[in-house]
């Protein structure tokens, strides 16, 4: 009996030893010691459920920025710019001339023109990084993201790569799939009126966005974004950053359902008794 | 499993074909619900709520919770009918009635723009009302003081319509339809995605994605009041149970506000129908607690996003219209 238990002891170890050796055997030089220390799906997939959330200025402004001043000196210090050193792989985002152009004008007019003030959907990839968290929930066949941020949404349909887009939409048609432990999706036919950030950084009908997520540790997602449009950019370009796990232990997404902010902007002047010059 | 699953599921669909009628509800004898990876009963899929059977069961029916042959039949056929002619869209309950009494109340008796072609195909029951308790089918009697807010509020509302956008219900400002979401045929579909730690139900009217946790814990804190409650879920046995709680005062639903507790139960009782039962109580509202079942009915056809709000002209075009007339009635 006791013969029997420290054979079987001596299997597990060896098993043990084994897996490490596969394990380090798999794994990227590049990417930190901890990367194969993440939790798998009962399908052996990367298990990306959870509460996630990027950190930084980003959603600012995902180029090199200093701080600046915002748009209402009521607001002072907390409605300011903070400074941020940007996520576009290379420094700057390769627009045409044109498109940079549009880009500042936008940048000029932020508050009245960027789609997010009026609580419209974000799109991909701005949803990602936006200031608010949100969650994943993983099946094989359908991986649903929810986020906080006007309860924008999609779901990422896996293994179905000729599944045609129904119709144009804000966040975009999602198809996944799987490079190694590596979620990738590809993102097109968004609407072209979403913008990338508050400083106006923008995209067309054209845009398609391949992501990717990787863990770096179990709590950390490595996500990559690839955009392509042909209608603004001279080439494609990748932005980069962390995802970071909610881990307090009540982590929970709440309701940020934005409408009832947004619509005195939108329709105050249409209120009755709203001093406004009729036309 | 997922292969057998789907022949049956195919075989399923040919019947139904065949019977060149609605789809039905195909409840088999001793169906074993699937199960996920995780080992819990497998609900996921895409569901329509297209059901033609009224909330409240039409007093003509008295205490007879299903329809005679005769009964059915004919709504079948005056079902097709309705379909055909184009007539106003029939919402919940107008489609029995319309049937049962030849009336048609018409969501939009000044334009008449909202005809039929708005509407999905319906799935034609023969039960009388989603209530099945009280018994009698019909909503129990509300308390004085709920009247009261509810004759208030009537009143406000009908007095001053397009005062402001607050003036105008909540789902034409595309904040929500209510949970639970009643109307049948009108974006009622839902998409169930499961995890081994939540299961995600993706609604598509105005969309929504309700994230419900299955842990046993707390609710959030009291003074956390959402539009769509705080929800937390089990599984008994091949029922997914959800108790939600912590509503806003303002997310009114026929009269219950933020005091109501909300109780559903998802069950698959074929490869396409999903029971879908639901009781509320609010002691604030009706004498006693109440629940509905609604079948749900299994789609081929993927969730669609539902940009609301990003697309609400008819918002705008309700006050100013409103406006000019105050303008027009001041010359």
């Amino acid at each position: 009996m006791a013969n029997l238990h420290y054979k079987t002891a001596q299997l597990r170890a060896a098993l043990c030893l084994c897996l490490s050796a596969i394990a380090l055997a798999l794994s990227t030089p590049t990417l930190a010691a901890d990367a194969g220390n993440f939790a798998r799906t009962a399908d052996g997939r990367p298990d990306f459920n959870g509460l996630w959330q990027a950190l930084g200025n980003n959603h600012w402004d995902i180029e090199p920025h200093n701080a600046r001043f915002g748009p209402d000196y009521k607001w002072a210090a907390i409605g300011a710019f903070p400074a941020g050193l940007g996520v576009v792989v290379g420094g700057q985002i390769p627009y045409t001339p044109v498109a940079r152009a549009k880009q500042r004008e936008n940048q000029a007019n932020w508050l009245t023109a960027d789609p997010v003030v009026k609580c419209y959907m974000p799109g991909v990839p701005r949803a990602n990084y936006m200031p608010f968290p949100f969650q994943i929930v993983q099946s094989p066949e359908h991986i649903v993201m929810a986020y906080e941020f006007a309860s924008a949404n999609r779901i990422v349909y896996m293994n179905r790569p000729n599944f045609a887009a129904p119709v144009p939409s804000w966040m975009g048609h999602s198809l996944g799939r799987w490079d190694g432990d590596t979620l990738v999706i590809d993102v097109t036919e968004q609407m072209p009126d979403s913008w990338l950030d508050r400083s106006g950084n923008h995209h067309t009908e054209q845009l398609k966005v391949t992501e990717r997520y990787t863990f770096l540790s179990r709590d950390v997602i490595e996500y990559e974004a690839r955009l392509e449009d042909p209608g603004v950019y001279t080439r494609p370009w990748s932005m980069k950053m962390p995802l970071y796990r909610r881990l307090e232990e009540n982590a929970q997404l709440l309701e940020f359902k934005c409408v009832e902010f947004a619509e005195e902007l939108l329709y105050g002047h249409l209120v009755k008794g709203a001093d406004v010059d009729q036309d | 499993m997922q292969i057998e699953n789907n022949w049956r599921y195919q075989k399923t669909f040919i019947a139904l074909a065949l019977l060149l009628s609605a789809p039905m509800l195909s409840a088999q004898n001793n169906y074993v619900v699937p199960h996920t990876l995780n080992g819990q009963p497998d609900l996921q899929g895409v569901w329509a709520n297209n059901s033609t059977t009224p909330l409240q069961r039409p007093e003509f029916f008295a205490d007879r919770d299903t329809l005679t042959e005769d009964e059915y039949q004919r709504l079948l056929a005056r079902a097709a009918q309705i379909e055909i002619g184009g007539g106003d869209a029939l919402f919940g309950d107008g489609f029995l009635n319309a049937v049962i009494t030849g009336e048609v109340e018409s969501y939009d008796p000044s334009t008449g723009n909202y005809d039929q072609s708005w509407m999905a195909s319906r799935n034609i029951e023969r039960r009388t009302s989603l209530i099945v308790d009280p018994p009698n089918g019909r909503l129990p009697p509300m308390l004085p003081e709920a009247r009261e807010r509810m004759t208030t509020e009537a009143r406000i509302r009908r007095e001053n319509p397009s005062d402001s956008y607050l003036s105008r219900p909540l789902q034409e400002r595309c904040i929500t339809y209510g949970m639970p979401y009643m109307l049948a045929g009108y974006n009622s579909y839902y998409q169930i995605v499961q995890s081994a730690t939540h299961v995600a139900i993706i609604q598509e009217m105005i969309h929504d994605v309700r994230l419900i946790p299955l842990v046993a814990g707390e609710h959030v804190d009291s003074n956390i009041r959402l539009w769509h409650g705080d929800s937390r879920g089990h599984f008994e046995g091949d029922t997914l149970v959800i108790e939600t709680r912590n509503f806003s005062d303002e997310s009114e639903f026929m009269g219950a506000g933020g005091n109501r507790l909300f109780t559903e139960r998802f069950t698959r009782t074929a490869n396409d129908v999903l029971r879908y039962e639901f009781t509320i109580e609010d002691d604030q509202t009706w004498e006693r607690p109440w629940t509905a079942v609604i079948n749900y009915t299994h789609s081929e056809d993927p969730i669609y996003e539902y940009a609301c709000h990003e697309g609400n002209y008819a918002l705008s075009g309700i006050l100013s219209g409103a406006r000019a007339e105050e303008r027009r009635a001041a010359e």
